[in-house]
């Protein structure tokens, strides 16, 4: 049974990945939800499962019972699963705010960040260099100083 | 006094630099020169102490378990260095005062805090008998260098001769960190007493060329060896009083003082004198050949300060006795005249605003008493009887010939000193009294705070050699013992009879004066040697420094594309191959044995991978989300199949309310897919996801097949009922083993609640409440308060039962949000925003209060924060418990909430269309 889990839980993994490199970003968006749905069972089945007692402890008994199920990994899972659900959230209102800036859902056309100029070609802000009192002999030109200024 | 209160003093003083130079006004360079003064005099208090062999220390622990401490000892060589730091340093403020007298206020608290502040650092580096404590100090002092290098910040080339003094200092720090640890790591201890006392365990250390290199790197960055010299002269850029302070009389020296203190340590290691007296010798004649080009006033000073570095390295490169005097000697008569240089430079260069030296003539007529002051520190310089310089000279040579070397460490110093002899001359000569007629006016005349710190150390150069016995005894004899770790005597007089050393100091005298009459032929033809500039250091890092903007250009070209998807596909092939490399790496790949199949898993199993896949190729983005959310459903299942209720009540919620979130959000997008990728691109993307499937499935293979570690999970499930009172583990852990982690993860639901909140934020003039009829489903419309009332109660329910039973805050918070998007979709979110009446990102904010409040008695009374505390009241004659876990728990469940809401309230607007 754990083997066929594994390659279930591979699989849906790959599935999340195919999606997350398409070039829609609501696929995307649907992809990251899925990885993490396969990472979240992943952890579980890491902490051990077949038991189908839940970890709490029986009325009368001061502790866990043998047979119960691994509570660490459950704890963990909890949390990352409400914790995922914000971030799938998060990129939900990212892609709306995406389509209302650009008009597309196609990650080809946004990259405003990366189009934002050729940091290398700008040219030097226009600033006249000062006659310092005592500049040294050696020094470079204007243009070459401002640039690792 | 202790050198503890002393550098206590220190920094007390800098940090009250500022307010002081503010109320004094004018004054402010007199005031504030009272510090290093008192300093200078508590330093000199403990002079006849040091002289007699003692060492003064105080150790004040900082990382005692890493072997760190600040452990501050004076000894004589520390002693000297002291003194010249607070000596020279209070003259530099008094200086500093006046030279900036027509500044802004505010520039000049600025400019002597950072003087104060570099004395204080520059204090802690002669001070430090921790070799990393030194490091700290030394490389506060590039810092400070740096500063105030690039003071006069609106020019490009004080910037650019700034950055360049860090790289350069600042990576050689570096260097000198790299061999400290390297000789921590010999002797297990970072002491620099003890490095010396075990000198021979590091010569023995399979690390020793690199200790030596890294060592000698970070020397001679600092004291501006060849072929590192070229921040100095660009160094001159700061403003004169930092220049005189810093970069002639103090900080270039650290790199000896270091030098000084490793002779003991390395000084019997192959090839080190040697590569000491080469760089020394090569930078002495490269440094001489620059001062005579050099045009600048203060470049000319500072090639000269080059050159004597040069000779200082030399100096520790050489044995015997006499040399150690020779460094002393020579360390101090140099500090004194090369300061006043740069005072004089510095009031002729600001009173006639001309700083190349070609261009002045005749200052002396309004500035006599300055040109008199250059006149006796050139003397020295010159190393003219009866001044200080002289002497210095004069040991310089009998150490020289006393060494083992032969006589080209000689000839070198020779011609050099014959170099500095005419531009001591003509630093003091062309400017002050030759030709008249070049400087006609001035723009202020000289005031006792310009000429206070010239004529003091101008003069002192002159008191100190008459008293010769003195300054040997407490000063010169001390310092060279210190260095030598035994008592050396020195016989520092000025005059020693006729000896091979006073022919040699004749010859220089000869030689100097001839330069100093063809001065003006030598420095045209040595400046059309254009050739010359590229031998300078200054090329080699212009040419470096445009490879690395090269090399970050070409790299960010590569790497920085834009596309997105490219950037995805690098992070998973990234992934892939180095988790797989490691896979690879550990052996044996291990698969699970057999164990009992169960149906109903499998049968889910299959369910939600139909889902995945179909979410992976359908082309409609509406089914893609309805399997995304089979898949959901089919997992949440398998929890509660596999003993856990807690996760399958989570997921359910989480699921239900993503479709709702998500369908709200296709709703405002475009659904037909258009955008595809092409068959060829699929393929490959395919390949790549069937591998990190691949990897994923090898790794939970080889994590299940290891035995469990159940430590930790056994502890939880010993300790949950009997310490915190918990049936529900796994609540139990939430809310209080791990309470610190839930905390922060409410933190970051919160975190993107507001982003959310802000991203979407609508238009200005739109009604914020976004409005909208809701569903037409007549069902719903009837009976969306019912399901909201019995999902609210329920919420509570689960929220308070959740320390025993299935359920909690989490859980608790996402059913009582789904109450809420029922009524969203049956009459509009306007309706479900009334129905709350508060802010949602308020009530996140409440929760977030609430939990960090629920730590707070755990904090007061076992001084552990989110320690939760119990009551047992009796209520109606039944014991109830009761704890502050509960506190917590609403806030979670209040954080969930108020998050979930705001995404709701965003995302779910009726569409325009």
């Amino acid at each position: 049974m754990i083997l066929l889990l594994s390659a279930a839980i591979a699989l849906l993994a790959a599935c999340g990945v195919f999606l997350m490199l398409s070039r829609n970003l609501v696929r995307l968006v649907l992809g990251i939800s899925l990885l993490s749905t396969a990472v979240n069972l992943l952890i579980f089945a890491m902490g051990r499962i077949g038991t189908t007692v839940p970890p709490l402890i029986p009325p009368g008994t001061q502790s866990l019972a043998p047979a119960a199920a691994n509570p660490l990994p459950q704890a963990l899972v909890l949390t990352a699963i409400v914790i995922g659900f914000a971030l799938v959230a998060f990129l939900a209102a990212l892609v709306l705010r995406l389509y209302g800036r650009f008009g597309t859902l196609d990650s080809r056309e946004i990259d405003a960040a990366e189009r934002l100029g050729d940091p290398f070609l700008e040219p030097p802000r226009p600033e006249s260099p000062r006659p310092a009192p005592g500049r040294p002999a050696a020094g470079t030109p204007p243009a070459e100083a401002a640039r690792h200024a | 006094m202790s050198i503890g209160l002393l550098l206590g003093l220190a920094v007390l003083g800098a940090l009250l630099a500022a307010p002081v130079s503010h109320l004094t006004g004018r004054f402010c360079g007199w005031a504030l020169g009272l510090l290093p003064a008192t300093l200078f005099a508590g330093f000199l208090s403990m002079a006849g102490t040091v002289a007699g062999g003692e060492v003064i220390g105080v150790r004040l622990p900082w990382a005692p378990s890493l072997g760190i401490d600040l452990d501050f000892r004076l000894d004589g060589f520390s002693l000297l260095f002291a003194l010249l730091i607070t000596g020279i340093g209070a003259l530099v403020v008094v200086y500093s005062g006046a030279y900036m007298a027509e500044k802004q206020p505010t520039t000049r608290a600025r400019f002597l805090t950072l003087i104060l502040l570099f004395m204080t650092a520059m204090l802690g580096a002669v001070l430090s008998d921790n070799l990393i404590s030194l490091f700290v100090f030394w490389e506060l002092t590039s810092l400070l260098s740096f500063l105030l290098i690039g003071f006069e910040s609106h020019s490009p080339t004080a910037r650019r001769s700034a950055i360049q003094s860090l790289l350069v200092t600042a990576g050689g720090g570096l260097a000198l960190l790299a061999g400290i640890l390297l000789i921590g790591a010999t002797l297990g201890s970072f002491s620099l007493s003890e490095a010396a006392a075990r000198s021979d365990e590091i010569l023995a250390s399979p690390w020793r060329t690199w200790i030596i290199l890294f060592v000698l790197l970070g020397a001679f960055t600092k004291s501006a060896q060849y072929p590192f010299y070229f921040w100095l002269p660009n160094a001159m850029q700061a403003p004169t009083p930092a220049s005189a302070y810093l970069h002639s009389a103090t900080m270039v020296k650290l790199g000896i003082y270091l030098l000084a203190r490793f002779e003991l340590v390395l000084g019997d290691a192959a090839l080190y004198r040697e590569a000491l007296v080469a760089v020394g010798s090569v930078t002495m004649l490269v440094a001489a050949i620059q001062a005579l080009r050099a045009t600048g006033f203060k470049a000319v000073l500072a090639y000269s300060t080059v050159a004597s570095l040069g000779i200082l390295v030399m100096l520790t490169g050489l044995d015997g006795e006499a040399t150690v005097v020779a460094t002393v000697g020579f360390i101090l008569a140099h500090a004194f005249y090369k300061a006043a240089l740069f005072f004089c430079a510095g009031t002729v260069i600001h009173a006639t605003g001309e700083a190349t030296l070609r261009k002045l003539g005749g200052v002396a007529r309004f500035l006599p008493l300055t040109a008199a002051a250059a006149v006796l520190a050139s003397l020295s310089m010159a190393g003219l009887p009866p001044f200080m310089g002289f002497i210095s000279k004069e040991v310089l040579f009998e150490a020289q010939l006393a060494s083992s070397w032969d006589a080209a460490p000689v000839v070198v110093a020779v011609l050099v000193n014959a170099v500095m002899v005419g531009i001591a001359g003509v630093v003091s000569l062309r400017p002050f009294f030759l030709n008249r007629h070049r400087t006609t006016t001035v723009k202020h005349g000289e005031t006792p705070g310009l000429l206070f710190g010239p004529l003091v150390l101008a003069l002192a150069g002159l008191v100190f050699s008459l008293w010769p016995e003195g300054v040997s005894q407490y000063v010169i004899a001390p310092a060279a013992s210190a260095i030598r770790g035994e008592p050396v005597e020195v016989s520092f007089k000025l005059w020693h009879g006729l000896t091979p050393m006073l022919a040699l100091s004749v010859l220089v005298i000869v030689v100097g004066g001839l330069i100093l009459m063809l001065w003006q032929p030598i420095h045209a033809g040595l400046r059309g040697l254009k050739r010359l500039d590229r031998f300078s250091g200054d090329h080699g890092y212009e040419w470096g420094m445009r490879r690395l903007d090269e090399l970050a250009e070409a790299t960010a070209r590569s790497l920085q594309h834009g596309d997105l998807r490219r950037y995805l596909a690098t992070i998973f092939a990234t992934v892939l191959l180095l988790a797989g490399l490691g896979l690879a790496m550990s052996g044996g790949l291990a698969l699970t044995s057999q164990d009992r199949l169960r149906p109903e898993v499998l049968g889910l199993l299959i369910i939600g991978l139909a889902g995945g896949l179909t979410a992976a190729r359908a082309d409609s983005l509406l089914t893609g989300l309805v399997a995304v959310g089979l898949v959901g459903l089919c997992i949440a299942l398998i929890f509660l199949l596999n003993g856990a209720p807690d996760l399958a009540l989570t997921q359910f919620s989480v699921e239900a309310l993503l479709v709702v979130l998500l369908t709200a959000t296709l709703l405002r997008l475009p659904l037909e897919p258009g955008i595809a990728r092409s068959e060829a691109e699929r393929r490959r993307d395919g390949l790549l996801a069937a591998g990190f499937g691949l990897l994923v499935f090898l790794a939970l293979q080889s994590v299940l097949s290891q035995p469990l570690d159940t430590r930790l999970s056994d502890y939880f499930a010993q300790a949950s009922y009997p310490e915190a009172f918990g049936r529900n583990v796994v609540n139990v852990i939430l809310v209080d083993f791990r309470a610190m982690d839930t905390f922060g993860e409410t933190a970051v639901l919160g975190f993107a609640a507001i982003t959310v909140w802000a991203l979407l934020r609508p238009p200005a003039g739109q009604k914020e409440d976004g409005g909208g009829q809701g569903s037409s489903a007549l069902v719903l419309r009837a009976m969306d308060r019912i399901f909201f009332v019995m999902l609210g109660v329920a919420s509570l329910w689960i929220l308070l039962r959740g320390h025993n039973e299935p359920g909690g805050g989490f859980i608790g918070g996402l059913v009582a949000a789904l109450g809420f998007a029922i009524v969203a979709l049956a009459k509009g979110v306007g309706a479900a925003r009334r129905l709350l009446r508060l802010h949602p990102l308020g009530l996140a904010g409440a929760g977030l209060l609430f939990a960090l409040l629920s730590g707070l008695p755990g904090l007061a009374l076992h001084g552990a924060f989110l320690q939760h505390l119990w009551f047992s009241p009796v209520i109606l004659g039944v014991e109830v418990k009761f704890g502050t876990t509960l506190f917590f728990d609403i806030g979670v469940y209040l954080v969930v909430l108020g998050s979930v809401l705001a995404f709701l309230f965003r995302l779910y607007r009726e569409p325009a269309r």
